[in-house]
């Protein structure tokens, strides 16, 4: 089942010239984990949020094309709407917290009262969006008494407690020292494998090749590819983009190891060793 | 986290009352002596919030508060026995000034109502707090949104001072002078307010998307995670307090 | 880009999001006067960038707002100057809206206007609550002199205020012009709720 459906959407911010997304149109099915690539300004950011809708209703501007995400058109409902079927994650996980809840368990509580989620539903939600996130030992705590990864966390939960069919994250973990972002990866695969689809975008190559089933690469807002990890990170022209390979790939391509049977490097630790063991042996 | 809420947390029947009692409280202090304009009423009106306070075993935290209009109040006194228009009998002479019984008098009263005024707010500020006020004022009717503004006010506030005291120390690292001759002070004011402006204007566009996609404008009706606090004998300490106003009143308009 | 009615009740969550941050700013100014020993209150900055940003009603409720926090932390009795908060919150906002803060001379003067409006509704506030006086030392002293030359409360209350207010809003008014022309227009754009999306298509 298509969740998001985009079709040449184009975008501009107020009072700005160019185009910040360039009439992208692409798919994701259900249960995919999509990664979105490129360098700083290639528009990123701005497709996550059109994703949710905060593209155009927050910001305004100029809009053409249409998105459709769980059968919802974007253009013609509100964010809070929206937000039933797709949610979103910030890079900084402090402007995250709404500043008017004293506990973990109010703060993730926030959205669900806003929707009129009823209390006994709401606590069961938020007690098992707590163990999925592993942040129960901190539900009585003040928000902003957290650490970042886990107040990141916190901010998935409040997010997920609201059952979206989609997660979008835009670059979870860059504000996170490597700990905290490892405990944020790892509850993101979780989500995964309950089937959420997840789009993430991301600097770090290898977490890209590892979790994504789908890359997608942009440049000044315009999409040059949306492939699998392998066919992305092979592509010869990739630093052309602001973007570097997985270390694993960059590996195997200086010693021109492929993937036996195709013409892609490898992308992940296991694929890079299955490569070289062989040739090892 | 600091805080900047004054609320004390004890045991006693004024903490367990609900917030709104308190407002009519505060009403009632204001009104009374506004309805019943004499020193005595004054008095009484002071001596009950004073009471009510000992009561809540926080008197002693009201001293910062009367801290505030204390100085005020003195050059009030001095200035209205002083020189007050109409000061005509005089109470002692110290040196080319007179005081006067005029002057003293009213500046009495003023003081008076301010003390009344300080004392029956106190027991709002010092006996609740703030997430449980705006709490029972949402659930009276008040919009979630300007709820949601007050509280975070509390913890916003926090944060900004500590993001002021980061640059404050960075800024002085790099060698800006905060003492000296008052252009130096006034060159520091910029490069110590623009950063803290900048950085919170910055964040209050991200806070204001992520409060968006969890619903902040949902036209949903609100529901509550927390079970509504149990007050107990709200409705006789409102009527009663409605009806002391409406004696008050009567006997004005009698008398 | 036409812009809607000043008095657009529709409140963005950006707008609303902006009244504590005004009331941090307020805050902060206030702070940074006493690390720095200013002659000037400057406790109103955050209240009148909210106006420029967001537009009267905004500013006048980051004013009253402001107020209210500070009255429930600080001096009870600043919940009565409340009125001069609101006051100070749509007057800047008005004055923006019709372009005259635009420049700096423009601001100068919008600044000395501000401080008249704040004077006018204070004066008959500290009448009630203090006799006429500001609580400013140098204003009372001035409040001292005149009532005992004139034996006009009002008069005196009026100056009192004048020369402490006037001055202040002044250097809030410029103060706040400078921080707006110094934002990125990314960040200024977010408060104006009057556009529409337009069509690319």
């Amino acid at each position: 089942m298509k969740k998001i459906i985009v079709e040449n959407l184009k975008y501009k911010y107020p009072l700005t010239e160019s185009l910040a997304l360039d009439n992208l149109s692409f798919e994701v099915e259900q249960g995919e984990f999509i990664g979105i690539i490129g360098a700083n300004a290639s528009g990123k950011s701005t497709l996550c949020q059109s994703i949710v809708g905060l593209v155009p209703h927050f910001y305004k501007g100029a809009y053409g094309g249409t998105v459709i995400v769980d059968g919802l058109k974007v253009m013609d409902h509100a964010v809070s709407d929206i937000a039933l079927k797709v949610g979103i994650v910030f890079q900084n996980p402090f402007n995250q917290v709404t500043g008017s809840k004293l506990t973990v368990l109010e703060e993730i509580a926030f959205g669900l009262e806003n929707i009129g989620v009823p209390q006994t539903e709401m606590l069961e939600r938020i007690e098992t969006v707590l163990e999925l996130l592993n942040i129960a030992p901190y539900r009585e705590r003040h928000p902003f008494d957290l650490s970042g990864g886990q107040m990141q966390r916190m901010a998935i939960a409040s997010i997920i407690a609201m059952k979206p069919n989609i997660i979008v994250l835009d670059e979870p973990t860059s504000q996170l020292d490597p700990e905290g972002a490892e405990e944020v990866f790892q509850a993101i695969h979780r989500l995964s494998e309950q089937g959420i689809t997840v789009i993430m975008v991301e600097h770090k190559m290898e977490k890209i090749a590892h979790y994504c089933n789908r890359v997608m690469l942009l440049q000044k807002g315009k999409m040059i590819d949306f492939d699998t990890p392998e066919k992305i990170f092979s592509r010869d022209d990739l630093e052309t983009y602001g973007v570097t390979a997985p270390v694993y790939t960059r590996v195997c391509k200086a010693l021109d190891l492929k993937i036996p049977g195709t013409d892609y490097y490898p992308v992940t630790l296991e694929q890079a060793s299955r490569v070289l063991g062989g040739k090892i042996k | 986290m600091k805080s900047i809420s004054l609320y004390t947390d004890r045991k006693s029947v004024l903490h367990s009352l609900d917030p709104i009692n308190k407002l009519y409280y505060i009403a009632f202090a204001i009104f009374i002596p506004i309805i019943l304009p004499s020193i005595e009423i004054s008095l009484a009106c002071v001596a009950l919030s004073f009471t009510l306070l000992i009561s809540g075993k926080v008197f002693t935290k009201t001293m910062p508060a009367f801290g505030v209009v204390l100085f005020t109040l003195l050059t009030v006194i001095l200035i209205q026995g002083l020189f007050r228009p109409g000061n005509a009998t005089i109470l002692f002479q110290a040196g080319p000034f007179t005081m006067y019984r005029e002057g003293l008098l009213y500046a009495s009263i003023l003081s008076l109502r301010v003390i009344n005024i300080v004392s029956s707010f106190m027991i709002l500020v010092l006996t609740t707090s703030p997430s449980d006020l705006v709490d029972s004022l949402v659930r009276k009717g008040m919009s979630p949104r300007i709820g949601y503004v007050i509280s975070s006010v509390f913890q916003i506030i926090p944060e900004m001072m500590a993001a002021m005291e980061t640059i404050t120390d960075a800024q002085r690292a790099r060698g800006m002078e905060t003492e000296g001759n008052l252009r130096v002070r006034i060159r520091a004011f910029f490069p110590l307010l623009g950063p803290v402006v900048l950085g919170s204007l910055i964040n209050t566009k991200e806070r204001a998307m992520a409060l968006e996609v969890r619903g902040f404008n949902a036209k949903s009706p609100k529901t509550y995670l927390l079970d509504q606090k149990q007050y107990r004998f709200s409705t006789v300490i409102q009527w009663g307090i409605l009806f002391v106003i409406g004696c008050a009143i009567v006997w004005r308009l009698a008398s | 880009m036409k812009k809607q009615s000043m008095w657009s009740m529709r409140l963005s969550t950006a707008s609303l999001v902006l009244i504590p941050v005004a009331v941090g700013i307020n805050y902060i100014g206030k702070l940074i006067v006493g690390l720095l020993k200013l002659p000037l209150w400057l406790d109103s900055i955050g209240t009148v960038l909210a106006s420029i940003l967001a537009g009267p009603i905004i500013g006048a409720l980051s004013g009253a707002i402001n107020n209210v926090i500070y009255g429930l932390t600080v001096d009870t009795i600043s919940f009565v100057y409340g009125i001069t908060s609101i006051a100070i919150g749509l007057a800047v906002g008005i004055l923006f809206y019709k372009g005259m803060i635009s420049s700096w001379s423009k601001a100068a003067v919008a600044g000395l206007i501000v401080g008249l409006v704040a004077t006018i509704v204070s004066t008959p506030l500290n009448v009630g609550f203090w006799g006429g006086q500001t609580g400013n030392v140098w204003g009372d002293a001035l409040f001292a002199t005149i009532l005992s030359n004139t034996h006009s409360t009002w008069l005196a209350s009026l100056l009192d205020e004048l020369v402490v207010d006037v001055p202040d809003k002044l250097v809030v008014v410029l103060v706040s012009f400078g921080l707006y022309k110094g934002l990125p227009r990314n960040i200024v754009q977010v408060y104006n709720s009057d556009n529409k999306v337009e069509t690319l298509d």
